[in-house]
């Protein structure tokens, strides 16, 4: 078992590595659409592999809540890492003078776990989306489609600033192919587009990246190493750090993308093939808010500290002009990639706040707009494969023709618009909360350097997210029927509504949606420990806040912070007390204290149970 | 093996072989005119052996020549590419003309390798011009096209004009330290002999690199000569042009100043350089955006990749402190990657025909991935190391070669100059993906505009191609091994003086009719004349003896081992 456990992230990379290669010599290409192939078809191999990667994710995932730290407590409760293999990479150290140290080293932690979960559970499903859609040099998307799993898989394991850089860097070159060959009329200048702008900025992230390892060396004997554990231990001056935080914004900026540099993303989502949207809205896009919330944060605090109202005005700028953008569009997936742009601007107000609520809805914003927005993208890809337009003006009322996609396009809108019940509402609401209460220094803790007006400011965006979102769905879906001519066009075994192997593909993720909706415990849980340990504690770190060894941020002369008693006891001391692991724990104070805001019912509720169960 | 012709082994190996190949060559009978190609690739192989089973573990100076880590280096890479060189050029030449076309190949590589042992400066010029005559050859030879000719021609008076400039400024470091020996010569203190003789010899240098302002007849030679002689033009040349930088620089900065104070080259050498450098990445980048003729952006690439090896050699052997701070070994440590990929990516371009004729446009190229998939692979794999991407060779030359631009000791006053010259390369890098990408997306993104095809039958560049993949994918996960041969002609600084080995033949020629500078007798030794009979036995001067000033740090292995 503990083998399993420090290979199994080695093996969840090494997997969709093995299956674009069986896909490239084995695969055949089948018939397309919905008939099977003759032989090993390409589009099964790859499924099949990517269905593996998802079973070794689950796996992963088991073993995580599994593992224990040094202490005996788990390490999902104290935000730690686990699943670590550290290895040798490259290694020099013969010479006294230059001294080489890389890294393979790979682990998860809260922050990377949900993310590696997500990645495991869409590819799949895009994986099978694309049966249908893609008629075309089968044996080379699909294997392409799984090197890009493997690419985003390796960054969210990757603790060694080089290993991430090398997965960040190389998830360019398959998507690049598949929008560049598989992609809509502009398919070669929107790929062009993407990869330069892309790279251009990545190219700053590197000369950040070699510096800050310069600076290690200088700092830690001499060793040349991109370790992040020696990373976070830096001493850097203020000089130093806003560098550094300016070089990786170049690179992460542009990725996420935040408001100026974002002009790379509508086109490179319009051209995409379905898949490639899938993967970009529901991944990719999350490395560079995975960046920032990796690096940025923890390693350049007060960098962060001193720009972060700049970073939350542009996510506000981003917020409100995404909306308003999407508002005006007549092309579904133009309108979807500019939700996006106003999304993960949500996603980096939350992270700016540099609380607890904040960071850790911005984390499961992450996950949550990779659920709903590549939800999104493949119902329109749906849509796109029948209707062959996406324009708003020539289709229309397809509620009657397709009943099953409108229940689907509906649902997932809802999610989008943060529907109270569903995943996006909990996340959306975290980060206002954090923004909101970013400012005040409750109960000891520091404060954080956003406030209320940047949340008023934010909060607008959902409603212009509402009004376009549902503007989008009732378009589409309502009003007399639209159809072009010829259409729809049922080739290759589609149906006029969803077939089973679509309503199949959307099926989970809907489930995933109603899940996190309902019981967010689940992922927060997890996710709250991480952001504190990993982020926070560090970004505090100089103004003599460390973690107890429990959880919370105390000060380390004030001992314990304990909040006002009037604060009640929360849902993961009385855990703790069930379980007889009773440590020292200080309730958290108001605006540290998840549990208080709307979703502890689920958590007491289990909690109750695991009593009842004993 | 202490004597000149072990020593001396695979350079008489490569020269014994090319004397064969070109007697094969003109040799009436078929079968042994068949056998050319096969002695060129056996002596070379063998050459190889020898240098790899007999490293020069102590430094030996002898005969105007100096062994040492940093010979066996290059000897090891001019000698492995070598023979990647020849796999390409297999099927190049006619039959008839194979004798010259395989004898220029091994002239030159013997002119690399005594470039890299050369200790002075009328051995280090020959040796240059032994890998530049050659070339002019080869650009021109068995092709009747109008442009290879002028390419060739071009390529031999701009040569001559740079071959004079390098001999001008060597005349004035000469007439400046009055010796010829480079192990004695000591330009530490600045002076206006020094100068103009060092900056002569840089622009004469430049030329072989291709390096700006001396780049401008890269394109048009790179485009008028056969594609395998092209991908050996960006080796060749570049190899024997570093080297001879590296070694008039540290003629500049004498080891032991290093030692003591940084790596801190005088104003006018480092500013000319830096400006060299900005220019030549900018520049190269910039036109290479403007081709459409993926020869012409190749050679653009390729005045690029000069600019980021010469942003390693300013960097220096940096000894103060710190890690991965040896620009010269990570100029090393880029230039066989770049000879790797170059070579890959011009070796596709020598298997690619269209209708009958060499692939040479981009359009020539689209749709490659439909027509020969493996060939387009090969091409996309090459070209993204030449981008840097991760995880191909190049992107490790990058990062050893920024690393150490970045980590340029701020307080000898070149810190920001540095950081900042990384900077321009790096967003040079951004800048080169621009036309890299445009011939990815020639062979994968469109549909045949021609009907691409590899030529049948032509094994030798498949081969040759393939060794140059699996050297950049290798090398791109594991640099470990070339890392650590790179840094060991520089590894040693610190090592005490008097681990050199001194062999010598005659004693130092005291010439009366020169007159002494600042009081002090000219030295200088010369090698024997030929003709002389029996070579004398080697005389063993102790270390001890010899003045600490002439001991050349640079290559002693020090107390290693």
């Amino acid at each position: 078992m503990i083998e399993l456990q420090e290979w199994i992230l080695t093996l969840l990379i090494a997997a969709p590595l093995a299956g674009a290669a069986a896909v490239a010599l084995f695969g055949t290409a089948g018939a397309g659409g919905d008939r099977p192939a003759e032989g090993t078809s390409a589009r099964g191999l790859a499924l099949a592999f990517s269905l593996l990667t998802a079973g070794l994710a689950v796996v992963a995932v088991a073993l995580f809540f599994q593992a224990r730290g040094p202490t005996g407590r788990p390490v999902a409760d104290g935000g730690e890492y686990a699943l670590v293999l550290d290895l040798s990479w490259v290694r020099d150290t013969d010479s006294i003078r230059r001294q080489v140290d890389f890294r393979y080293h790979v682990g998860v932690d809260g922050l990377s776990l949900w993310l590696l979960a997500l990645t495991a559970f869409i590819t799949p499903l895009a994986v099978w989306a694309s049966f249908s859609g893609i008629r075309d040099r089968q044996r080379e998307y699909y294997a392409l489609m799984l090197l890009l799993e493997a690419g985003m898989i390796g960054v969210f394991c990757a603790r060694d600033l080089l290993l991430f850089y090398i997965f960040f860097e190389f998830t360019l070159v398959p998507l690049f192919l598949l929008i560049g060959v598989w992609g809509g009329p502009q398919r070669r200048s929107a790929a062009g587009k993407f990869f330069l702008y892309t790279f251009a900025g990545s190219m700053l992230t590197f000369a950040g990246v070699l510096y800050l390892a310069w600076l290690a060396a200088a700092q830690h004997g001499g060793v040349f190493t991109f370790d992040l554990e020696k990373l976070y231990a830096l001493q850097l001056t203020p000089r130093q750090q806003g560098w550094l935080f300016l070089a990786f914004f170049a690179g992460f900026a542009i990725k996420v993308p935040l408001f100026p540099f974002h002009t790379w993303l509508p086109l490179a989502h319009t051209e995409a093939p379905t898949a490639g949207s899938v993967l970009l809205a529901g991944v990719l896009l999350k490395l560079g808010t995975y960046g920032f919330l990796r690096f940025s944060l923890p390693m350049l605090p007060e960098a962060a500290r001193a720009f972060a109202p700049f970073m939350a005005v542009l996510a506000i700028i981003g917020i409100i002009y995404g909306a308003l953008v999407a508002w005006v569009q007549d092309d579904f997936k133009r309108l979807i990639a500019y939700s996006s742009v106003s999304h993960l601007g949500f996603c980096m107000l939350g992270m700016f706040a540099l609380n607890t609520a904040g960071l850790t809805g911005a984390l499961l914003y992450m996950v949550n707009h990779g659920l709903s927005t590549g939800a999104l993208f493949l119902v329109v890809g749906m849509i796109y494969e029948r209707y062959h337009t996406r324009a708003f003006g020539r289709v229309g009322g397809l509620a009657r023709r397709m009943p099953w996609m409108a229940f689907f396009l509906l649902f997932f809108v809802l999610s989008s618009i943060a529907l109270p019940g569903l995943n996006g509402f909990v996340s959306e609401f975290l980060v206002l909360l954090g923004t909101f209460t970013s400012g005040r220094a409750e109960g000891g803790y520091p404060a954080g350097p956003l406030g209320a007006p940047y949340a008023i400011l934010a909060a607008t965006g959902i409603i212009l997210g509402a009004v376009y979102m549902l503007a989008f769905a009732g378009k589409v879906l309502f009003g007399p029927l639209r159809e072009p001519e010829h259409t729809p066009d049922v080739s290759g075994g589609l149906t006029a509504d969803l077939t089973r192997r679509e309503i199949a593909i959307l099926t989970p993720i809907a489930l995933a949606c109603v899940l996190i909706g309902v019981y967010p415990g689940m992922l927060t849980a997890s996710i709250q420990p991480a952001v504190e340990r990993q982020v926070l504690a560090r970004v505090f770190a100089a103004d003599g806040y460390e973690l107890a060894s429990d959880s919370g941020l105390r000060n380390a002369d004030g001992g314990l912070k304990t909040a006002s008693p009037g604060v009640p006891t929360t849902l993961v001391s009385s855990r703790t007390e069930g379980t007889g692991r009773r440590e020292a724990f200080s309730p958290p104070p108001s605006h540290f204290s998840l549990p208080r805001y709307g979703f502890n019912d689920s958590r007491a509720a289990s909690a109750a149970r695991e009593e009842a169960r004993r | 093996m202490n004597d000149l012709f072990g020593l001396l082994a695979p350079e008489l190996i490569v020269t014994g072989g090319a004397a064969a190949v070109l007697l094969l060559g003109v040799s009436a009978a078929e079968p042994a005119r068949g056998y050319t190609r096969l002695v060129a690739l056996f002596s070379v192989f063998l050459a190889f052996c020898v240098t790899w089973y007999d490293p020069v573990e102590k430094p030996v100076e002898l005969a105007g020549m100096r062994f040492g880590p940093l010979s066996y280096y290059v000897r090891l890479i001019a000698l492995s590419i070598g023979m990647l060189v020849l796999l390409v050029n297999w099927h190049l030449p006619a039959p008839q003309e194979r004798g010259e076309h395989f004898a220029m190949i091994l002239f030159s590589l013997t002119g690399i390798m005594l470039t890299s042992l050369a200790d002075d400066l009328v051995l280090l010029f020959l040796a240059v011009e032994l890998v530049s005559v050659p070339n002019y050859v080869l650009v021109s030879i068995g092709r009747s096209d109008i442009r290879a000719q002028e390419a060739g021609l071009k390529y031999f008076f701009l040569g001559a004009l740079s071959a004079g400039l390098l001999v001008y400024g060597f005349s004035f470091l000469y007439g400046a330290s009055g010796t010829t020996v480079l192990s004695r010569m000591s330009l530490a203190e600045e002076g206006g002999f020094v100068t103009v003789g060092l900056l002569l010899a840089f622009c004469g240098l430049a030329f072989k690199v291709a390096a700006v302002p001396f780049h401008t007849y890269a394109a048009d030679v790179y485009q008028g000569a056969a594609a395998p002689v092209t991908g050996l033009l960006g080796f060749f040349p570049k190899v024997a042009g570093f080297v001879a930088f590296i070694k008039l620089l540290l003629l500049v900065q004498p080891p032991a100043q290093v030692l003591a104070r940084g790596w801190d080259l005088p104003s006018p050498a480092f500013v000319f350089l830096w400006m060299a450098a900005a220019a030549t990445m900018t520049v190269g980048n910039v036109l290479g955006l403007m081709q459409s003729n993926v020869k012409r952006m190749l050679a653009y690439s390729s005045i690029a990749h000069s600019g980021y090896m010469l942003v390693a050699l300013l960097a220096g052997p940096v000894v103060s402190g710190g890690p991965l701070r040896d620009g010269l070994s990570a100029m090393l440590f880029y230039i066989v990657i770049y000879g790797v990929m170059n070579l890959g990516a011009f070796a596709v371009l020598a298997l690619i025909q269209v209708r009958g004729a060499p692939a040479e446009e981009l359009d020539d190229l689209a749709g490659l991935s439909r027509r020969e998939p493996l060939a387009a692979l090969a091409l996309a794999v090459c070209v993204f190391s030449l981008m840097g991407m991760p995880p191909t060779a190049g992107f490790f030359g990058k990062v050893y070669v920024f690393s150490t631009a970045l980590a340029t000791d701020p307080s000898m006053g070149r810190g920001p100059a540095m950081v900042a010259l990384a900077v321009v390369g790096l967003l040079n890098s951004a800048v080169a993906a621009g036309y890299y990408l445009r011939i990815v997306a020639a062979c994968y993104l469109r549909e045949p505009v021609a009907e691409p095809a590899a030529r049948p039958r032509d094994h030798g560049v498949r081969l040759g191609l393939l060794g140059c993949c699996v050297a950049v994918l290798v090398l791109g996960v594991w640099p470990e091994g070339l890392l650590k041969m790179a840094r060991m002609p520089f590894d040693d600084l610190t090592a005490p003086a008097g681990a050199v080995t001194r062999l010598e033949q005659n004693p130092p020629l005291i010439l009366p009719a020169i007159p002494a500078v600042n009081g002090e007798p000219l030295v200088m030794t010369h090698p024997r004349p030929p003709g002389q009979g029996q070579l004398p036995q080697p005389r063993i001067v102790s270390p001890t003896l010899a003045p600490p000033s002439s001991a050349f740090l640079i290559e002693s292995t020090g107390t290693k081992r």
